[in-house]
């Protein structure tokens, strides 16, 4: 049992949504159509991989015959699910800081939903409403989603470089070198693994480590 | 002309003194960390009581004394200290011990890999008196001593030491109180006690330095209802937008609940803190660290790297931690010449203000200059140097306080510019210790009484620390570490990961330079996470009065 | 907000699909155990290698995946207290690409153990025996997502791995090639990107699910 693969963290978040969650499906839809600036705050503060919410009505849960007892819910559920970078005991501050109202509509009137901000309520809800990850897996542990942007740039910019290189002098090659690593200054600092994301978690990895001899 | 808020939010009688206050820019250039066991809890709460009375608080000092303005400053200030174990060993009850937060009640040793403390900052490498036989905190009790001359400060000791002795005799117990030696020294290992001392200039005097030659303590966060002069808004605030950040419009106070226990936080919300209430309001947490710093490592790295990067050595130091040698902020001066011009100007303003021959007015307009100029110190951010081509985005002082540059140039993405800072600052306090005047060794006695003041150890210490301090992603750099405070757990560390990036204009036709082998500058040598309590709340442990009920 | 696939991609030109499966668990006592289906399960994943010996670092194109139980709803106190009648496998999955060829490749690189995993849901031993009938299992325990966000990028795993692997080497290769000549450079870059093999994709590179320098470098 692990929420946590190298520099990720997973996250899973059950919360009760109130009248069907109409309101949360309208501001999903609204969001990315007419609020993209909403959006920014996340982009810039690059924590996230990939997230995703997904409201659910008693209908969609799936049921599959066999005997399978059909749900008898009253409330449409709001499932949340992310794969952030750092911990997020840690990190919650950032998160309900920089984003404020934005977290706001994104849990909006769920059944005791008490904002994000004061952060201790907001923390606790979420905390409360958590479900530990049996199995979690990052195809790449050693990044974090900045990692893995800053990756692509470089190797988009290396294909032209090295295709390119053989065909120029090395005063050419220089200049098209130097362009290279200018543009791509932060973008070549040194991978390696996460600092540690809680002692919790240092421990479960040593116990790991341990059996695995 | 100062005006006091006495009268403030904050009841600044209660609150001790080294929370609000630098001693060491009020003129008292040395200080004295005495370390405690406490082995019988009547011994312990007698000392205490007996300590209340001789503790300094945060009221304002004016030269009058008249009670309105303020207190006398005093040739000495004395504070004190607890751990965990010192408060359980003082009878505090375990409903309030309970609600203490995890990082308190572990102790800084127990939390060493969370703050890097490896290698050669491992807890086994630590002073004497920092190491433990059974598992618990060996230090309970800290008593700090800070004081304008060396009489003064050896005359509080010897009174604290009295204390301790009367506090045993009423307990009966000879080592009821018992005062823990094993600070390592220029003498040895086993000094009874840790000075630290601010270093002297070629004339004596002392001043800002610290071992590698830094200007420190430049910039301390300005909390709401503080009682400290008001224009130390600037730069010490939290970052608003819009407003130029030479100025206080660009500024507000941080949230007192950032400092305080009891007070409201950046969070809207009074921070989580132990119960009852009298114990932890005015109450705050105290990180104290004693770091080494490898000086001849230091100036050989910065001599070498430079030429091999073909740098000025000047500049190349500058890089490292953001700001020149002299103080001046790279971001303003990115040029020694500005740093030099600057520093002059600011140097003869200070002279002219406390000039003895100068008439009242001319004082008076110094001081007036001498102060704007300081402005000048801390009043930036780095909003016009976001890809760090004066500034570079991992020097240190951008990693400890990045001054509302975390919206990478997205201006608006978060609903203030400080939105990922005003929660991670620390109030810093400490002083160097020990004399470097060989710079051709390592092994000298010399290094900084590091000490950080906060309402959270592991909201704002611990996470500039680990995140800031000891790895790169908030900065979008990866891995990389600070170049200063970085500590590898074996010194064959590959070279190529131990480095730093000096950022250039990428519209321009510079290259980055890339410092590579860093090697380890500064060792941990000790030090514990302490709750620094309100006189009320040590009046309420010394009665053994504190009812959580 | 229904993409293609069910809702599992948005917007829909995006290549970054989001797979939400809930997979009932079979009620009762399983077979010659003390304990229900749903502990087997738990115990079947807590038995599962990670990192790079997960079994999906052998599924082609998995950028981050999960799996865990849903045992109940939470209540929050102030209205009706209600349940869950059974307990669903959680399966969520990001990855690159269109969801039946996705599935189709977890099945054909680690069926073995997706039968495993599965084998004590609600209709899975019944009607799955191949990589359509995977598929369509998958299918009717899908869920659509109402808002799905991509903080990273859509591009296939094979590339995010190989950028990360050159931006690695290639940040140690200016690292030490300062103050090189012009002739130097350009020679020793040459032989870099041939070492490199900037284009290629399937090697050198990063290894899927790697924790460490060492084992990622060991697909290299």
């Amino acid at each position: 049992m692990s929420n946590v693969a190298g520099k990720a963290q997973a996250l899973n978040v059950w919360t009760p949504t109130r009248r069907k969650g109409i309101e949360n499906r309208i501001i999903f839809w609204v969001l990315p159509r007419f609020f993209k600036k909403k959006l920014r705050g996340l982009q810039t503060l690059s924590l996230i991989h990939y997230a995703r919410w997904v409201i659910i009505a008693p209908k969609d849960f799936p049921n599959l015959g066999e005997g399978q007892p059909t749900e008898e819910l009253r409330h449409h559920y709001e499932c949340f699910l992310s794969n952030f970078n750092g911990n997020w005991d840690q990190y919650i501050d950032s998160f309900s800081m920089s984003l404020g109202t934005g977290l706001d509509m994104l849990w909006f009137k769920n059944v005791g939903f008490p904002n994000s901000v004061p952060i201790e309520p907001f923390h606790a809800y979420i905390n409360a409403n958590s479900i530990p990850t049996d199995h979690y897996y990052s195809a790449y542990p050693l990044a974090a989603s900045n990692d893995v942007k800053a990756a692509q740039r470089v190797r988009d910019s290396l294909v032209t470089l090295a295709g390119s290189a053989s065909g120029m002098s090395p005063k050419q090659f220089r200049q098209a070198y130097d362009d290279t690593i200018r543009k791509h200054q932060d973008d070549i600092s040194r991978l390696d693994e996460s600092v540690i994301v809680s002692l919790a978690t240092e421990a479960v990895q040593n116990q790991a480590r341990q059996e695995a001899f | 002309m100062t005006t006091f808020e006495i009268r403030s939010g904050v009841d600044l009688h209660d609150v001790q003194g080294n929370i609000i206050k630098g001693y060491g820019r009020y003129g008292f250039p040395v200080a004295r960390y005495v370390t405690y066991r406490i082995n019988a809890a009547v011994a312990g709460r007698t000392f205490i009581k007996l300590l209340v009375p001789m503790l300094t608080t945060s009221v304002p000092w004016s030269e009058s004394g008249v009670v309105e303005e303020g207190t006398k400053q005093p040739p000495s200030t004395t504070n004190v200290a607890l751990t965990y174990e010192g408060l359980r060993r003082l009878g505090v009850p375990e409903r309030s011990l309970l609600s203490f937060p995890d990082e308190f009640v572990m102790g800084m040793r127990a939390r060493a890999s969370i703050l890097g403390d490896v290698g050669a900052s491992a807890p086994k490498n630590w002073d004497p008196v920092w190491q433990t036989e059974d598992g618990q905190q060996p230090v309970h009790l800290l008593v700090t001593i800070n004081a304008e001359s060396s009489d003064a400060l050896a005359q509080r000791y010897e009174e604290v030491g009295l204390a301790a002795r009367a506090a045993n005799d009423v307990a009966g117990d000879s080592a009821g109180v018992q005062q823990l030696a094993g600070h390592r020294s220029a003498g040895g290992a086993d000094a009874a006690f840790q000075d630290g001392a601010a270093l002297r200039d070629e004339h004596g005097t002392p001043g800002p330095k610290e071992h590698f030659g830094y200007t420190d303590g430049i910039s301390d966060p300005y909390y709401k209802d503080s009682g400290s002069r008001s224009s130390n808004v600037i730069g010490g605030g939290k970052r608003l937008r819009d407003s130029s950040p030479a100025t206080d419009a660009g500024w507000a106070p941080l949230a007192t609940g950032e400092l305080l226990l009891g007070h409201t936080d950046e969070a809207l919300e009074y921070p989580a803190a132990p119960v009852p209430s009298t114990l932890s309001k005015n109450g705050t947490y105290l990180v104290y660290r004693k770091l080494h710093q490898n000086v001849a490592t230091f100036d050989r790295y910065a001599a070498s790297e430079a030429a091999k990067l073909s740098m000025e050595e000047n500049l190349f130091r500058a890089k490292l931690v953001g700001r020149w040698p002299n103080g001046a902020p790279l971001a303003s001066f990115p040029t020694e010449a500005e740093a030099n011009a600057f520093n002059a100007k600011l140097e003869q303003a200070k002279a002219d203000r406390f000039d003895e021959t100068a008439t009242p007015t001319q004082r008076a307009a110094a001081t007036e200059r001498h102060l704007e100029l300081k402005e000048q110190q801390s009043g930036f951010d780095y909003r016009e140097d976001i890809a760090g081509e004066s500034c570079p985005v991992g020097a240190h002082s951008r990693r400890a306080n990045p001054r509302g540059s975390l919206e990478f140039g997205q201006d608006h993405a978060f609903s203030t510019p400080g939105a990922l800072v005003n929660r991670r600052r620390i109030a810093r306090r400490g002083l160097p210790y020990g004399d470097s005047s060989d710079r051709s060794v390592d092994n000298g006695d010399h290094g900084i009484i590091f000490m950080a003041i906060g309402a959270s150890i592991n909201r704002q210490f611990e996470f500039v620390q680990q995140q800031w301090m000891n790895f790169g992603n908030d900065f979008r750099l990866g891995n990389d570490q600070d170049a200063l405070l970085a500590s590898w757990p074996d010194e064959d560390i590959d070279p190529l990961r131990a480095r730093m990036t000096f950022e250039v204009d990428p519209d321009g036709m510079e290259v980055p330079k890339i410092c590579t082998g860093i090697p380890q500058f500064v060792e941990t040598r000790g030090g514990d996470y302490f709750f620094v309590p309100s006189l009320t709340a040590l009046s309420a442990i010394a009665r053994g009065a504190v009812d959580p009920t | 907000m229904v993409g293609a696939g069910g809702g599992g991609r948005l917007p829909k030109s995006s290549k970054h699909y989001g797979l939400t499966a809930l997979c009932p668990i079979k009620l009762g006592t399983a077979p010659g155990r003390n304990s229900s289906y749903e502990a087997v399960v738990r115990e079947t994943l807590a038995g599962l290698d990670s990192h790079e010996r997960s079994p999906m670092a052998r599924v082609p194109n998995t950028y981050l995946a999960r799996l865990y139980i849903l045992k109940d709803v939470f209540y929050e106190g102030r209205s009706q207290q209600e349940h869950l009648k059974s307990q669903y496998l959680f399966f969520g999955s990001d990855f690159h690409g269109e969801l039946e060829p996705y599935l189709r490749g977890m099945w054909e690189n680690i069926e073995p153990e997706v039968r495993l995993i599965w084998q004590h849901c609600v209709a899975f031993g019944s009607s799955v025996n191949s990589a359509e009938s995977f598929v369509d299992y998958i299918k009717k325990c899908q869920v659509s997502n109402t808002f799905l966000f991509n903080g990273s990028n859509d591009r296939p795993l094979a590339e995010q791995l190989k950028g990360l692997y050159l931006k690695q080497e290639f940040g140690d290769f200016v690292a030490s090639h300062q103050g090189a000549s012009d002739d130097e450079l350009r020679s020793a870059f040459l032989s870099f990107a041939e070492r490199v093999q900037v284009t290629k994709l399937d090697g050198p590179t990063w290894r899927p699910g790697a924790q460490t320098l060492e084992s990622a470098r060991t697909h290299s």
